[in-house]
C-alpha cells in the first residue's frame, strides 16, 4: 500500500463562518494566517519523512476551507524542499483555469521536482465556479477539451494551435516541457460515473475520495477498470485511491474525540459558505449530467453529515483508533476494494497541529511497515469483481 | 541605492533558436532544464546572502528567454528560503490573466513571505498575447480594468462583485488576503506614455527597464514624476527602480567578455522567436496605443536593437548604460547612474543570456564585499527630482 | 416607449410613466427626476419598468403630508398596491435608493426584490462631501456625459427637483434612523456602485453591504454616478440577470449568456 498525505490548509481563525456566500474575508487574521501557513508547509515536508509517497496540495477559492487558490505556488516548495515524495496536485480545478497555464505550471513543477510530479486534474467542487464565474453546465464539456489541449500541449513535438470549442490558441509550444515523457502522471476524481470513464479515458490514475460504503464504491472502482480496458489499457492497484480521513492515538476514544471535533468544525465551520453556493449550483445548473448524480452526490454529503461517527467507523470509512486498529482498518479497506494506494487526510478541520504530527509518527512507526506489502501485486479488478 | 536581483532564468541548452514563434520544445532538454531550474533557484536564495534588497522573478511564455511561464511559483520557493529579502514579482502579465488569481497568488505568496511581497503588474512584452491568444489592442484596456479590480479584491473588507468590459464576478472575497494593507507595495513598468500614467495613478514603484540613454531615462523618470504630482503625491526616490546589465570582474577586459558574449547569446538565440511574434504584434495591432506613440516606441526598440550593433560595447559602457568592469569600476557607474538619473533603486540583471553561473555568483561576491558597502548611502536622503532635474 | 399615466393614491394622485415587457419592476428616480435613457431602454426588454414621479418632481404638485423619507415610502408602497398589486421588484438610483431601502424596510411585503443604484443617504462623516463646482460634479457624475439623453426639462424645474431633495431628507447625509434598520431588509437585495462614481463614497456601499442581511454588492466597471447612462448595456444585463436569477444570478450561465467569455 501507498499512502497519500493531503492537506488541505484551513484557516482555523474563525469559530462561525455563517452560510454567506463567498465568506467574508475580513476574518482573515493576516498574523494567524502567516503563522498557519508556515506549519501547514512543515508538516507537509514532515510528510516525505514519515513514508508518505506522495504529498498532496488542492485549490479551492473564497473560503477559510482552503489557503491554496493556486495550490501550484505551495506544490513548488515542496518540489524545492523534499527529495523523494510524489509531489501531488489534486489538483487544479481544470474547467475554472486556462488549460495552456495549467500545462505550463504542471511542467514547472515536474522541473522544479526532477520530475515527481502527479498532475491532478479535478473538476473541483461547486462552489468554486461560483467564484470563477464559470457557467457548471459547461464543466464535463471543458473539462474534457481541456484535458485533450492540456496533453497536446505537453506531449506535441511541433508547435500546435487549438481551435475548440472552449479554448482557442493558435500557436503553443510549452517552455519548459515536462521531465516525464510523454506525460507526468496523471490523477483524477472518479467519484461519478462520468468522471470515473474520463479518468479512464484519459489513461489517468483515479481517486475515490467521498466514499458512502464499500459496495459503491466497488461498482465506481468497476465502471473505472472497465472504461480502461475498453480504452486499451489495464490500471494497476496503485492506479486506484481511496481517499479518507484519519486520526491515530493511543485510545480509539482519543482518536475519535479528536477527530469527530475536527469533522464537527470542518462541516460546521469551514463548510457553512460553500453549501450555500453548492446548493445554488446544483438546483440551478446541469452540473450533474443526471438527476442520479446529483442524487448521489447530495447523499454522500448527508451520510457523510448524519451518520454516527461509531457507525462510519465500523462501515470501515474512516481510519481512527489505536495504530493496531488503523493497520486492521487499512487491511479492510484494501481486502473489500483492492486497491494499492490510500489517500489519508490527517488534517481535518481544526484538529490540532500536534495532534497531526503524532498520527504522522505512529504511521511511520507502526501503521506503513505493517501495510507497506498490501496492493504491490495484485489487481484492484479481480477485487472488486 | 537599494537593490533588486532580477534573474528571468534562460534555458540556455540550445546554440541557436531560430526565427520561428513559438520556439519549438522539443529543443528542451529535460535534464538539462531540471540543472538549471535547481542552479537558478539557488542563485536567487544567494541573492538574499549577498545583500539584494529585492529579488525578482518575471512571466515569460513559449520561449527558451525564460522557465517561468508563472513566476509566482518560484516566488514562492523564495519566499519559503529567504528570512528577509523583498519578493519581487515583476511580474504576472495582468491583461493575459485571471485577475482574481492574480490577486489570489499575490495575496498566498505575502502570507508565504510574511509581508514580503513586492507586486509588479506588467502589461508583458508584445509576443506573449500571441502566446496566450489575447488581442493586443485590448491590452491597455484590460490593464486598467484589471489593477481596478485587483486592488478591490485586496482591500474590500466585504464580498463584492464586477461588471467590468473584460471581466465579470458576482461575489469576491479572496482568501488568503494580503498581509500588507491596504496593499502590498507596487511595482509597475513606466516606458510608455500610457503606462507612466496608470503607474502614476496607483502610486506605483516606476520600473525604468530599457535604458535607451540617459537623457531618455531621466525623460522617462520627469514624466512618471509630473504625472504622479497631478495625481496628489510625490514619489520619493524609492519610487523609481532603474534596470542595467551587470558584470564585475577582476579586469575590465574579462568582465567585458562575458558580459557580451552573454548579450549576443540574448538578442541572437534566446530573442529570435520572439521577435517574430514582436513584430507581428507591433506591425499588426494598436499593441503601442495611437499611431504616433506606436511609431515612437518602435522606433525605440529598433534603437535599442540597432544601438547594439552600431555602437559599441565600450561606446555603452561610456554613456553609463551598463554595469561592467572591476568593482571600482562599478561602483563609479553606479554613483553616476545615480547623479544622473536621482533613483533610489537599481535593478542589476546578471544572468544574462548564457553567461556562466559561475560568473554570476562572482559578481553577486564583488557586490557583496565592494560595490554595495560603497554606494548603498546613495540616494537615501535627496528626493530624485532634486538629482533628475 | 414609456407611457405617461396617473395613479389615484390614497393621499393624493401622481404621475407615472411605464414600459417593457416582463414582471413589473418600479424604478425610483434620483434628484434629477424620470429621465428615461438607454440604459432603461435596455432593462425593458426584460421586464415591465414603473417610473413613479415622485410628488413635487419634474414639475409635478406636492402632496400634503407627504414630507419625509418615511411618507414618500409610505406613498410609493401605496403605489405598489394599487398599480401592480402583491409586491414588485425595487429598483432605486441614488435618492431613489434611498428611497427604496425605506421601503423594504417599513413594507417589506412590497418588495420582491431589491436593487439599489449608487445609493444616497448613507455618506459617513468624514467622507468628502460631493463637489459642488460644475466642473468636478460633471465629472463625478457622468463618466460619459455624451452618452446623456437631450436634456428636456427648464432650468426652473431641474432646480425645483433639487430643491425636493431637502424638502424630504433635510440635509442628511447619513440616515441614523435608516442605518439602525437595514438589519429588518428581508428581501434579496443588490447594491450597484460606478466605479466611477464621484458623488457616492464606497464606503456607503460597503457599509450597506455589511449591514443588509442578504445582500450583494456589484461594481460596475467605468461607470460614474449616472450608472443607466455611462453603461446601459452592463447595467440592463446586470439587472435583468439579477431580477431573473435571484440568488443563482452568481452562477455563470455560459456563452450563451450574451456577455463575451472572460480570460480565464
Amino acid at each position: 500500500m501507498r499512502f497519500s498525505y493531503t492537506h488541505h490548509m484551513p484557516y482555523t481563525g474563525v469559530t462561525e463562518a455563517g452560510q454567506d456566500w463567498p465568506v467574508a474575508n475580513k476574518q482573515f487574521d493576516p498574523k494567524l494566517g502567516v503563522e498557519m501557513f508556515q506549519r501547514y508547509i512543515e508538516d507537509k515536508i514532515y510528510a516525505e519523512q514519515a513514508g508518505f509517497d506522495w504529498i498532496g496540495s488542492n485549490e479551492h477559492h473564497f473560503s477559510p476551507y482552503g489557503m491554496m487558490p493556486n495550490p501550484n505556488l505551495v506544490g513548488a516548495v515542496l518540489a524545492n524542499r523534499t527529495k523523494r515524495a510524489g509531489i501531488l496536485q489534486s489538483g487544479n480545478i481544470i474547467p475554472i483555469t486556462n488549460p495552456i497555464r495549467v500545462a505550463e505550471e504542471y511542467a514547472m513543477l515536474d522541473v522544479m521536482s526532477g520530475g515527481r510530479l502527479i498532475a491532478g486534474f479535478m473538476r473541483g467542487i461547486p462552489h468554486e465556479y461560483v467564484a470563477y464565474n464559470v457557467s457548471p453546465d459547461e464543466s464535463y464539456g471543458r473539462m474534457a477539451e481541456a484535458i485533450a489541449l492540456i496533453k497536446k500541449a505537453w506531449s506535441s513535438p511541433e508547435p500546435f494551435g487549438w481551435e475548440g470549442e472552449f479554448y482557442q490558441f493558435r500557436a503553443v509550444s510549452i517552455w519548459p516541457r515536462p521531465v516525464q515523457q510523454p506525460y507526468p502522471r496523471m490523477m483524477m476524481s472518479a467519484s461519478s460515473d462520468a468522471s470515473a470513464r474520463l479518468a479512464a479515458e484519459a489513461g489517468s490514475s483515479a481517486g475515490f475520495l467521498r466514499i458512502v460504503d464499500f459496495e459503491s464504491t466497488r461498482q465506481q472502482i468497476k465502471v473505472y477498470m472497465d472504461r480502461a480496458r475498453e480504452c486499451g489499457w489495464t490500471p494497476k492497484a496503485d492506479d486506484v485511491m481511496i481517499g479518507m480521513n484519519c486520526s491515530i492515538a493511543p485510545t480509539y476514544e482519543e482518536a475519535k474525540e479528536i477527530l469527530q471535533a475536527g469533522q464537527k468544525y470542518f462541516f460546521g465551520v469551514l463548510g457553512g459558505g460553500i453549501r450555500t453556493a453548492q446548493q445554488l449550483v446544483i438546483q440551478k445548473t446541469r452540473y450533474f449530467k443526471d438527476k442520479g448524480a446529483a442524487e448521489k452526490f447530495a447523499k454522500k454529503a448527508t451520510v457523510q453529515r448524519e451518520a454516527s461517527f461509531d457507525e462510519r467507523v465500523e462501515q470501515g470509512l474512516i481510519v481512527c483508533g489505536t495504530p493496531e486498529m488503523a493497520i486492521q482498518q487499512i487491511q479492510r479497506i484494501h481486502r473489500e476494494l483492492g486497491n494499492g494506494r490510500m489517500n489519508l487526510s490527517v488534517k481535518i478541520g481544526n484538529v490540532a497541529d500536534h495532534h497531526v504530527t503524532r498520527t504522522l509518527d505512529y504511521l511511520r512507526d507502526i501503521v506503513f511497515p505493517a501495510v507497506r506489502q498490501l496492493g504491490e501485486e495484485n489487481d484492484p479488478a479481480q477485487a472488486a469483481e | 541605492m537599494k537593490y533588486s536581483y532580477t534573474h528571468h532564468m534562460p534555458y540556455t541548452g540550445i546554440d541557436r533558436s531560430g526565427q520561428d514563434w513559438p520556439v519549438p520544445n522539443k529543443q528542451f532538454d529535460a535534464q538539462k532544464g531540471v540543472e538549471m531550474f535547481n542552479r537558478y533557484v539557488e542563485d536567487k536564495i544567494y541573492a538574499e546572502q549577498t545583500g539584494f534588497d529585492w529579488i525578482g522573478c518575471n512571466e515569460h511564455h513559449m520561449s527558451p528567454y525564460g522557465l517561468m511561464p508563472n513566476p509566482n511559483l518560484v516566488g514562492a520557493v523564495v519566499a519559503n528560503r529567504t528570512k528577509r529579502a523583498g519578493i519581487l514579482q515583476s511580474g504576472n502579465i495582468v491583461p493575459i490573466v485571471n485577475p482574481i488569481r492574480v490577486a489570489e497568488e499575490y495575496a498566498m505568496l505575502d502570507v508565504m513571505s510574511g509581508g514580503r511581497l513586492v507586486a509588479g503588474f506588467m502589461r508583458g512584452i508584445p509576443h506573449e498575447y500571441v502566446a496566450y491568444n489575447v488581442s493586443p489592442d485590448e491590452s491597455y484596456d484590460r490593464m486598467e480594468e484589471a489593477m481596478a479590480l485587483i486592488k478591490k479584491a485586496w482591500s474590500e473588507p466585504e464580498p463584492f462583485g464586477w461588471e467590468g468590459e473584460f471581466y465579470q464576478y458576482r461575489a469576491v472575497s479572496i482568501w488568503p488576503k494580503p498581509v500588507q494593507l491596504p496593499f502590498p507595495p507596487m511595482v509597475m513598468s513606466a516606458t510608455s506614455e500610457r503606462s507612466t500614467r496608470l503607474a502614476a495613478k496607483h502610486r506605483a514603484i516606476a520600473g525604468i527597464l530599457a535604458l535607451l540613454d540617459m537623457d531618455d531615462g531621466r525623460a522617462n523618470i520627469n514624466r512618471f514624476k509630473d504625472y504622479s504630482r497631478e495625481e496628489g503625491w510625490e514619489p520619493t526616490n524609492d519610487h523609481v527602480m532603474v534596470g542595467v546589465n551587470c558584470c564585475i570582474a577582476p579586469t575590465y577586459d574579462e568582465a567585458k567578455k562575458i558580459l557580451e558574449g552573454g548579450q549576443e547569446y540574448f538578442f541572437g538565440v534566446l530573442g529570435g522567436g520572439i521577435r517574430t511574434a514582436q513584430q507581428l504584434v507591433v506591425q499588426k495591432t494598436r499593441y503601442y496605443g495611437s499611431p504616433e506613440e506606436s511609431a515612437k516606441l518602435r522606433n525605440k526598440f529598433v534603437n535599442m536593437r540597432s544601438g547594439m550593433k552600431t555602437r559599441s560595447f565600450d561606446e555603452r559602457v561610456e554613456m553609463g548604460l551598463m554595469i561592467c568592469g572591476t568593482p571600482e569600476m562599478a561602483v563609479e557607474q553606479v554613483t553616476r547612474l545615480h547623479t544622473e538619473l536621482g533613483m533610489g533603486r537599481l535593478g542589476l540583471t546578471i544572468k544574462v543570456g548564457n553567461v556562466l553561473d559561475e560568473h554570476v555568483t562572482r559578481t553577486q561576491d564583488y557586490l557583496r564585499d565592494i560595490v554595495f558597502p560603497a554606494t548603498r548611502h546613495l540616494g537615501e536622503s535627496a528626493g530624485p527630482a532634486q538629482a533628475a532635474e | 416607449m414609456f407611457k405617461e399615466k396617473t395613479a389615484m393614491l390614497g393621499k393624493g394622485e401622481i404621475k407615472y410613466f411605464v414600459g417593457g415587457t416582463g414582471r413589473p419592476l418600479i424604478h425610483l428616480h434620483g434628484a434629477g427626476g424620470v429621465r428615461p435613457n438607454a440604459g432603461l431602454e435596455a432593462l425593458a426588454e426584460n421586464v415591465t419598468i414603473y417610473m413613479p414621479v415622485l410628488p413635487g418632481f419634474d414639475g409635478t404638485a406636492e402632496i400634503a403630508g407627504i414630507d419625509s423619507m418615511e411618507t414618500l415610502a409610505d406613498l410609493v408602497a401605496d403605489f405598489i398596491d394599487k398599480e401592480i398589486g402583491e409586491a414588485a421588484d425595487v429598483l432605486g438610483l441614488s435618492f431613489g435608493g434611498w428611497l427604496a431601502a425605506w421601503l423594504a424596510v417599513r413594507h417589506p411585503s412590497k418588495v420582491g426584490q431589491l436593487c439599489m443604484e449608487n445609493p444616497a443617504g448613507f455618506r459617513p462623516k468624514d467622507a468628502p462631501a460631493p463637489s459642488t463646482d460644475p466642473e468636478t460634479r460633471m465629472k463625478q457624475m457622468y463618466a460619459y456625459p455624451e452618452r446623456l439623453p437631450k436634456e428636456t426639462k427648464s432650468d426652473k424645474v431641474i432646480a425645483k427637483n433639487l430643491s425636493m431633495l431637502g424638502h424630504y431628507h433635510g440635509d442628511t447625509s447619513f440616515d441614523e434612523k435608516l442605518a439602525s434598520q437595514l438589519g429588518k431588509i428581508e428581501c434579496l437585495t443588490m447594491i450597484m456602485h460606478g466605479t466611477r462614481d464621484g458623488r457616492v463614497p464606497e464606503e456607503a456601499v460597503q457599509f450597506l453591504k455589511r449591514d443588509i442581511p442578504r445582500s450583494h454588492l456589484i461594481y460596475v466597471y467605468d461607470a460614474a454616478h449616472s450608472m443607466e447612462t455611462d453603461q446601459p448595456a452592463r447595467f440592463a444585463h446586470l439587472v435583468a440577470d439579477f431580477m431573473e436569477r435571484a440568488e443563482a444570478f452568481l452562477v455563470n450561465q455560459g456563452t450563451t449568456s450574451g456577455r463575451p467569455q472572460q480570460v480565464l
